[in-house]
């Protein structure tokens, strides 16, 4: 019993690490290359065991309706959707050159996690990812009202993205840039201008 | 337990701290060329080719379109991901007025 005890111990003290670490150093810490499939079921693991058992099926104490899913989709617009997308599809430039890339939420992989799971998330963030803790400590109404948004999401329509886009965060530059677009597209410029 | 199983997953799963950002091209001009998977444009610095994947949103003034509703001689933006040496569209929006239009 001692024995195996020991051999065990040898195992997650020095065999494990110094495989994972030999990985990394054969590999490196690039962004670019893709999570393998046990850091992938870790950060699963330890996002799961962030969150006390008898917690995990708490439901929303909030119930969706126009006015709520509004403002938590306008709160997604300017919070989130830099990473995430209106539409949630993590098709954005910051939500691909993330590792782990942003998820598509519409996807069952999310929408199947408990709606304190969902919470949890937000408001506690991911170690190791790019996903902050949002909110203040305590209760935290807003990280719930997105809850309802993400549950919301593969139905969400193509109006409700173009309303979207009015929220979302944008630098004097970029705003330039958006005109200087508008422009071309109703003719208002020079018909071949150059790259941006 | 719970804590200590976390401590050792935790130090595993430090090869995933990691940050990056993008890096998202505009490119704007006139059509001169649509194929299936790709859309040739002509800019101030000369042709530019961008691939089309099935993810590429195409947009006309409010309306989301598709590919088919790109001509050539249509005024482009499009919004592409740097992949190797190619440009991968994630966004194609599609003037209200022609080239050929504008000239008149």
């Amino acid at each position: 019993m001692t024995k195996k005890l020991v051999l065990i111990a040898v195992l997650v003290v020095v065999l494990i690490p110094w495989i994972v670490l030999g990985a990394i150093a054969h590999s490196g810490m690039s962004a670019r290359i893709k999570p393998a499939a046990w850091e992938i079921w870790t950060a699963t693991r330890l996002r799961s065991l962030a969150i006390p058992r008898e917690q995990k099926m708490q439901k929303n104490p909030f119930s969706a309706n126009d006015s709520l899913l509004k403002e938590a989709r306008e709160h997604f617009a300017d919070h989130c959707a830099s990473c995430h997308a209106n539409d949630g599809s993590g098709h954005t430039a910051l939500g691909q050159g993330l590792s782990p890339q942003a998820p598509d939420m519409r996807l069952p992989a999310t929408q199947s996690k408990s709606d304190r799971e969902l919470y949890s998330i937000i408001h506690n963030g991911i170690r190791f990812s790019g996903m902050p803790a949002w909110g203040t400590d305590g209760k935290d109404n807003d990280s719930w009202k997105l809850v309802l948004f993400i549950r919301h999401l593969p139905q969400l329509t193509a109006d409700e993205i173009q309303d979207m886009e009015k929220y979302n965060p944008k630098s004097d530059t970029e705003r330039a840039e958006e005109q200087e677009e508008e422009d071309f597209l109703r003719g208002k410029s020079d018909p071949t201008p150059g790259n941006q | 337990m719970r804590f200590v199983v976390s401590t050792i997953y935790m130090f595993l799963f430090l090869s995933a701290l990691v940050f990056a950002h993008g890096n998202e091209t505009h490119v704007m001009g006139t059509v001169t060329k649509v194929e299936d998977g790709s859309i040739v444009v002509k800019t101030k610095e000369g042709d530019k080719t961008v691939m089309v994947m099935s993810t590429t949103k195409f947009v006309k003034g409010t309306a989301t379109v598709t590919q088919k509703d790109v001509r050539v001689g249509d005024r482009v933006v499009i919004h592409a991901m740097p992949m190797g040496d190619m440009l991968h569209a994630t966004e194609v929006k599609i003037g209200t007025v022609t080239a050929a239009q504008h000239q008149h």
